[in-house]
């Protein structure tokens, strides 16, 4: 239980995937525009990695494993990551035809967030159990959705002020995006895993 | 004792310098009739009136001009014999445009009416009597925002008025038309309220007056206590700017809280002007139409300060001139108070049923900054009485973003102008907040 | 026979094992991927992506709908009009009507125009105004500090909207640059005094006056104000291309103004020829 717990604040604070390990920055600044969008893509990232952790790891252990493939890892999670981002985009086309469209081309691209791929390989890696990679992917993803809710929250505030010509648009966000990982900087340390 | 403290302290206001010993002890003086009157059909809230005198009309004082359209709307009194020069269309202290009738007055008394059916015993008449008198007599919120008197004392039946709250605070500065008429006039004063307690059917009743002003609660508490009123009591509350606003003395006084975009009548309150008190009381006992009122004409730039009653439609020239004059060094001209009255482009404009003052102002009065971006200092947040986030408000209103002001409730403001007062930027918050409030008003319902 | 096969294929026993794993990690993806568009299926007409493509992408909403997409929808599900895309013009009409094989008649090419000439030195102003540079800002102050209430106020919200930069604050007054206008009416609507029109392109001969007021209260403010002299009406008056409405004389742009002479004869110069003036 309590390493569950760590394994939380890990993923959620300390290795936060965007902003202290740099992966998943795509969408992270891509749709960090609108809080609402950038709750949905949050909700859709949750979704996928959540799931995505449970799938990755069932085929890690009963496919690749007893036939001594782990070499196709990468192959074998792009494909259950993407078919997921699939589905994924399937319901919410249905569901939130709104949200669909504003998520545009980002919605597909988190086939290729790195953050999924990184959260399933790394869950391999540290050779966590079944449960502890469930809880691993719904925490890092949790922590991808805060990155992107705060950052968006400060991107919506810089919008609507006036920096100096040169600074306006991207260049702003991104450093505020470099301000806003080195105040989760002072996160490293806290716990080991 | 009949004074009550103020029980609750509202959150925000400013301290603005008052300025209130320019005028408070000039004792009220009548203006002299001017010759030409500029009455405008646009003296109250909601849709104007019709004028129903034509060009070459000959009216006499207390005639019928224009009538009321509508509900929520008024009708106008000739405040002078005379003939109707014309009718044409001219510039209201808003800036808006407003169609005035000329007249040209002749200064005899010969032609007046007065009062048709004056009665002392207004005790006898029922309340629809009463408040038929008020409606016909023109009567409208004098405080400012001039809301028709007829509609407010008519609240929807499933609302009961319990206490009614005379507002005497006169918050704003310099202005001292509502304070001269509580020393004038105290028992004009308690019969108005006596009246409306009749017509709501109310039983507690507060005069709300700010603690600059001593000699009045003295006054009209003793008034009370000498003839024997115990249902009507004097409430005094610390002076600071807004706690002449409705909903803000209203928690002062009660502890109730308006609800967001709700009335009064919804915590079972009615407020009313201390002027609009009196126009009751003379539309009821006199029967007599309001077709004049105090003004507090004051301001450095004027020679001498005073509370001046004057027709409706005078021209402010008139009522300048009256007061010595301007001097050289006036550089602005404000229309009712400091913080929430309209600057004037000419002097030309006239006076109506809402007008509490005419300011001349000299430079060292009055502010003319060139506005920074916001510092967030939180200023503000910390001064604005209706627990809005203005910094927040006015930066999406210069993103022209209206709809997240209006989910941060823009359309609460009030435009006290509380916010921009204390901005160390010079920010013209409540001029983002007007433009976002009138887009917002534009959008049709959903 | 088996046996030799066996022992050929038995170095590459890996690689068939991989791919038989992968292809059926595959495999079974595709099948959950199929249930799941199977339950959660959208009927989707692709011809709105397709309408879409064709359309600008400017999502003006000149043409009255929420966007480019929006419109796409409207013209492929509820046979909406294909003319409606103002910065498409005439060639995109006639391409959706090709693509969707209907028939459809082009939309006359329309292009904003400021109806007002108060420019700092023609129009006065009442007072020094200070608050924000806009508009609908000023206009709530007293009316905008221009002495005319009905002139352009010069604080440039029209440009703001605009967005192709058509607009440009020339003098204190707004002029529009009609070659880059996609009449898309942004300017219109932002306009709080409705000085801005959409007008045919092919009429160049404009009044640029809106001030209803008579001719002594327009002279007072404005020396470039239509004074209600009438003179263009009469010097129009068999092709009746020039009308009054009430103290102000303006063009019926259904027809053509023919006798140009007007440009030259209004006493307050302000009917111009955009052939001429520009």
């Amino acid at each position: 239980m309590v390493k569950l717990i760590l394994i939380v604040i890990s993923a959620v604070l300390v290795n936060n995937f965007v902003l202290s390990r740099f992966l998943g920055i795509c969408p992270f600044l891509g749709v960090s525009k609108k809080t609402s969008t950038a709750l949905g893509m949050s909700g859709a990232v949750v979704f996928v990695m959540t799931l995505a952790a449970a799938v990755t790891w069932l085929v890690q252990t009963y496919v690749l494993k007893p036939l001594d493939i782990g070499y196709m890892q990468t192959i074998a999670f792009i494909l259950i990551i993407a078919s997921l981002v699939q589905l994924v985009e399937i319901i919410l086309k249905k569901f939130l035809p709104s949200l669909h469209a504003a998520l545009g081309i980002f919605l597909p691209l988190i086939t290729t967030n790195c953050a999924v791929l990184g959260m399933a390989v790394l869950a391999i890696q540290k050779n966590f159990t079944f449960v502890e990679t469930v809880v691993f992917g719904f925490a890092s993803s949790l922590g991808f959705a805060l990155a992107l809710v705060l950052f968006t929250g400060l991107r919506e505030k810089i919008d609507r002020s006036n920096p100096p010509k040169a600074f306006k648009g991207v260049a702003i966000a991104l450093i505020t995006a470099a301000l806003l990982s080195m105040a989760f900087m002072g996160f490293s340390g806290l716990v080991k895993i | 004792m009949n004074i009550l403290k103020a029980k609750f302290k509202i959150h925000g206001g400013v301290h603005p310098k008052y300025r209130k010993e320019l005028a408070r002890d000039e004792e009220t003086k009548r203006l002299p009739l001017p010759d030409i009157l500029r009455i405008s059909t646009t003296q109250h809230l909601g849709a104007p009136s019709k004028p129903v005198v034509k060009k070459g009309d000959y009216v006499k004082k207390y005639q019928l001009l224009a009538e009321a359209a509508g509900f929520i709307s008024a009708p106008v009194h000739s405040p002078a014999s005379g003939t109707i020069k014309d009718i044409v269309t001219g510039t209201g202290a808003s800036g808006a445009p407003v169609t005035e009738i000329i007249l040209e007055t002749n200064n005899t008394s010969d032609a007046e009416l007065t009062g048709v059916y004056p009665t002392d015993e207004w005790q006898k008449l029922s309340p629809e009597t009463i408040l038929n008198r008020i409606r016909e007599a023109g009567v409208v919120g004098a405080g400012g925002a001039g809301f028709p008197t007829y509609v407010k004392l008519s609240p929807p039946p499933d609302k009961k008025i319990e206490t009614l709250i005379i507002n005497g605070a006169e918050c704003e500065p310099y202005l001292t038309a509502d304070y001269r008429l509580m020393l004038e006039h105290p028992e004009c004063l308690i019969a108005g309220i006596q009246i409306i307690c009749k017509v709501l059917n109310v039983t507690e009743a507060y005069i709300a007056i700010e603690d600059n002003k001593p000699e009045a609660i003295e006054l009209l508490s003793k008034y009370l206590e000498d003839k024997k009123i115990e249902n009507i009591k004097v409430s005094t509350l610390p002076t600071y700017y807004p706690q002449g606003a409705e909903k803000q003395q209203i928690y002062s006084i009660t502890g109730r809280e308006v609800p967001s975009g709700g009335l009064p009548a919804d915590v079972g309150v009615l407020v009313e002007n201390t002027g609009t008190t009196v126009a009751i009381y003379n539309a009821v006992i006199k029967d007599l139409p309001f077709i004049e009122r105090t003004t507090t004409v004051s301001g450095y730039g004027i020679e001498t300060p005073s509370n001046v009653i004057a027709p409706i439609g005078t021209p402010y020239q008139e009522l300048i001139d009256f007061c010595g004059g301007a001097k050289d060094d006036v550089k602005k001209i404000i229309s009712g108070g400091p913080m929430m009255g309209f600057a004037q482009a000419t002097a030309e404009t006239t006076t109506t049923k809402t007008t509490s003052g005419l300011l001349l102002l000299t430079a060292k009065e009055i502010s003319q900054f060139e506005s920074s971006p916001c510092i967030s200092c939180g200023r503000c947040i910390a001064a604005c009485p209706m627990n809005l986030m203005p910094a927040e408000l006015s930066q999406f209103c210069e993103a022209e973003d209206f709809e997240s002001a209006a989910a941060n409730r823009v359309m609460d403001c009030m435009e006290c102008g509380c916010c921009a007062f204390s901005c160390p930027a010079h920010r013209p918050l409540v001029q983002h907040f007007r433009t976002a409030k009138a887009f917002l008003r534009a959008q049709p319902k959903k | 026979m088996i046996e030799t096969v066996l022992t050929i294929i038995e170095p590459y026993l890996p690689i068939i094992k991989t791919v038989f794993a992968i292809t059926c990690i595959g495999f079974g993806c595709s099948f959950a991927l199929a249930i799941a568009a199977k339950f959660f299926e959208v009927k989707d007409d692709p011809r709105i992506g397709e309408v879409n493509e064709l359309l600008p992408g400017a999502n003006c909403g000149a043409c009255g709908y929420a966007g480019c997409m929006d419109y796409a929808k409207a013209v492929v599900m509820d046979d909406a009009e294909l003319n409606r895309c103002a910065p498409g013009g005439a060639d995109l009409t006639a391409t959706l009507a090709e693509y969707l094989g209907k028939t459809a008649e082009a939309a006359e090419k329309q292009v904003a125009i400021v109806l007002c000439m108060g420019t700092n030195d023609a129009a006065k102003c009442r007072f020094e105004y200070n608050g924000i540079a806009d508009c609908r800002a000023a206009h709530l102050v007293g009316g905008g500090d221009k002495a005319c209430t009905y002139g352009c106020l010069g604080y440039s919200s029209c440009a703001t909207v605009c967005p192709t930069q058509a607009i440009e604050m020339v003098d204190g007054v707004a002029k529009v640059h009609p070659e880059l206008c996609i009449s898309c009416g942004k300017c219109v609507t932002a306009c709080p005094r409705n000085l801005i029109k959409l007008v045919p392109e092919k009429n160049t001969v404009h009044i640029l006056c809106s001030s209803n007021d008579k001719g002594p209260i327009v002279r007072k403010v404005c020396t470039k104000g239509c004074i209600g002299c009438t003179m263009c009406v009469k010097l129009t008056k068999e092709e009746e291309s020039v009308f009054m409405d009430g103290f102000l004389a303006k063009i019926d742009y259904s027809k053509e103004v023919q006798n140009k002479v007007i440009v030259e004869k209004c006493p307050p110069k302000c009917i111009i020829d955009t052939t001429i003036n520009n």
